[in-house]
């Protein structure tokens, strides 16, 4: 293969890598609608949404999520997190079709889980969330 | 074991700077470019001798041997960590966060199965395995570059789980 052909192919190596990094990017962080039914037992007592974190002991990004989540319990009383590791607790995990860690069940006081929060969430996007789980849930 | 407790080994500074991986994985895919174009633009050897020497497989080699002291050695013992450490890490805020030196230790060593297999096909006179493994040890090492999505390090929660490899992790 002569240089100039040699080149294109690897700058089109580099798009392909490029285009698969940004695909990753939005599998691996993202909002989910919620599944696999609920989680009475999990709700924290009093609080209005408890978000839980389900973590494994190597994983950089559930340490991120903590400090996103651990921030805005303290800027909001109502709101409360707890995490789980999926290795002593493979039960939730294996319930809501958890494949990465950290996924963030967002429970509503009921124990509904209205949403899940894939990956280091922007703490915008767990606000929101957070405000959706507050609204009454609308049954058709 | 609750991770918030006070005084759990998460909330000491134990781990590794996980921007330390990262900036190796970096020069690692800018070689690894260079051996693909190589690879591209060389011809096969006609003998052992001659596809051991082509520069293509001489770079190949010496990345194959980085990949075998980041999995044998440790992540942290790798030259570019202490690149990293000694000529990066002073110039930056220090890490918000930190990992555990054992998912980028295993990629080290899924990084080396693929150079390795692709460099010894190469010996024995498979066209295409050079450009092929390189090309695949590439995508991963930029994914980890640039997006900070290390696919070895994903391997290696996910055989942890199912419990094909036992984690290295003291857990309390």
């Amino acid at each position: 293969m002569d240089a100039p052909l040699a080149l294109i192919v690897i700058m089109a190596l580099v798009a392909l890598a490029t285009a698969l990094g940004f695909m990753v990017r939005a599998r691996t962080v993202r909002a989910a609608a919620g599944c696999g039914g609920d989680e009475y037992q999990l709700v924290v007592e009093g609080a209005e949404v408890t978000l839980v974190q389900l973590s494994s002991p190597v994983c950089s990004a559930c340490v991120v999520m903590r400090r996103v989540a651990t921030e805005l319990v303290a800027a909001d009383p109502t709101v409360a997190h707890r995490e789980i590791d999926v290795v002593d607790e493979p039960d939730v995990a294996r319930r809501h079709s958890v494949y990465s860690t950290p996924t963030t069940l967002v429970l509503d006081r009921d124990g509904h889980v209205r949403s899940r929060l894939i990956g280091a969430v922007k703490p915008a996007d767990v606000s929101a969330a957070v405000e959706a789980a507050r609204k009454e849930l609308v049954h058709a | 074991m609750s991770a918030a407790t006070p005084g759990d080994t998460a909330e000491k500074p134990v781990g590794i700077d996980p921007r330390g991986p990262r900036f190796g994985a970096s020069i690692t895919s800018v070689l690894l470019l260079i051996v693909v174009l190589l690879g591209l633009t060389e011809p096969l050897g006609g003998d052992l001798a001659a596809r051991a020497t082509q520069p293509a497989a001489l770079l190949l080699t010496v990345l194959v041997a980085l990949f075998a002291w980041g999995a044998f050695a440790g992540i942290q013992k790798h030259p570019y960590g202490a690149l990293y450490r000694r000529l990066v890490a002073p110039r930056l805020a220090p890490p918000t966060e930190r990992e555990h030196p054992a998912p980028p230790t295993f990629a080290q060593l899924v990084g080396l199965l693929v150079t390795a297999t692709g460099l010894v096909l190469h010996l024995l006179g498979v066209p295409g395995a050079l450009v092929v493994a390189a090309s695949a040890a590439f995508v991963a090492a930029f994914l980890n570059a640039v997006f900070a999505y290390c696919l070895g390090c994903q391997l290696y929660v996910l055989l942890v789980r199912a419990g094909i490899i036992r984690s290295s992790t003291s857990r309390a």
